[in-house]
C-alpha cells in the first residue's frame, strides 16, 4: 500500500515537472516578438503605440501556454495526490 | 517613479473590464447550479486580482524592455515572466491550498484576460474587414 502511495506520488511529481517543461517556450517567444516589435517601431515610429498595443495583447495571449502547465502542475501537487490516495484506499478496502 | 505608458494603462483598463465581466458571469454560473458559497467569491476576487496585476506588470515589462538593448530583451522577458510565474504560483497554490477559495474559481479567472483578448481580435478582425482595409491590401 505505501509503496502504490509512494509511486502515485512519484508520479504527481514527476507530472508537474514535466507540465512545467511548457513554460519555457513562451518566454523565448516574448523575446522573440519584443525584438521584432523594435524593429518594427524603428521603421515606422508614428505606429509605437498601435505596435505596443499589439505586442501587450500577444505577448499575454503567448503567456496561456504557460499559464495551462502552470494550472496542470498545481493541480497535480496540491489536489490530484489527496484524490488518488482517497481513490485507492477506497479500492482497496 | 516613471510615468506609465498610456497604451498599457488602456490594455490593463479593459482587460479589467473584461475580467470584471466574466467573473460576474462565473459567479451567476455557480449561483445557477447551487454551489455558490462564499468561497466561490473569495477565490473569484483573488485570481481575478492576480489575472489583472500579472497583465499590468507584463505591459510594463513590455514597454520597459523595449529601451533595451537587442541581447538584453529577452533575458529581461524571460526573468520577468519568470517572476510573475512565482507570483501566480505563490498566489493561487495559497488559493488552492487553503479551503477558504473555491479550486474552480481560483483556477478559471486566469484565464479571463486571454477570452478579453480573442474577443478583442474578433472585434479588430470584423472593423478591419467592414472598413475594407483586407481587400484593398490585395
Amino acid at each position: 500500500m505505501e509503496i502504490a502511495i509512494g509511486i502515485m506520488l512519484c508520479g504527481c511529481a514527476l507530472g508537474a515537472g514535466i507540465a512545467m517543461i511548457a513554460g519555457i517556450g513562451p518566454g523565448i517567444g516574448e523575446g522573440n516578438a519584443v525584438a521584432k516589435a523594435c524593429e518594427a517601431i524603428g521603421r515606422q515610429p508614428e505606429s509605437k503605440s498601435a505596435v505596443t498595443s499589439t505586442l501587450i495583447m500577444g505577448c499575454a495571449l503567448a503567456e496561456t501556454t504557460g499559464l495551462y502547465a502552470l494550472v496542470i502542475a498545481l493541480l497535480l501537487i496540491l489536489l490530484a495526490p489527496g484524490r488518488f490516495v482517497d481513490i485507492l484506499v477506497a479500492a482497496v478496502k | 517613479m516613471k510615468r506609465i505608458d498610456p497604451t498599457v494603462i488602456a490594455e490593463t483598463r479593459y482587460v479589467a473590464a473584461f475580467v470584471a465581466i466574466l467573473s460576474v458571469l462565473l459567479q451567476a454560473v455557480f449561483l445557477i447550479i447551487g454551489k455558490w458559497d462564499i468561497t466561490v467569491l473569495l477565490g473569484n476576487i483573488l485570481s481575478a486580482l492576480v489575472a489583472i496585476v500579472n497583465f499590468f506588470l507584463l505591459g510594463v515589462t513590455v514597454t520597459k524592455a523595449m529601451t533595451k538593448d537587442e541581447k538584453d530583451m529577452g533575458a529581461y522577458m524571460k526573468l520577468s515572466k519568470t517572476y510573475r510565474f512565482l507570483m501566480v504560483i505563490l498566489i493561487c497554490g495559497l488559493g488552492i491550498y487553503f479551503k477558504c477559495f473555491n479550486d474552480i474559481a481560483v483556477i478559471v479567472p486566469l484565464f479571463f484576460p486571454n477570452v478579453a483578448i480573442f474577443i478583442r481580435g474578433f472585434k479588430l478582425k470584423n472593423q478591419t474587414t467592414s472598413e475594407g482595409g483586407e481587400q484593398n491590401a490585395v
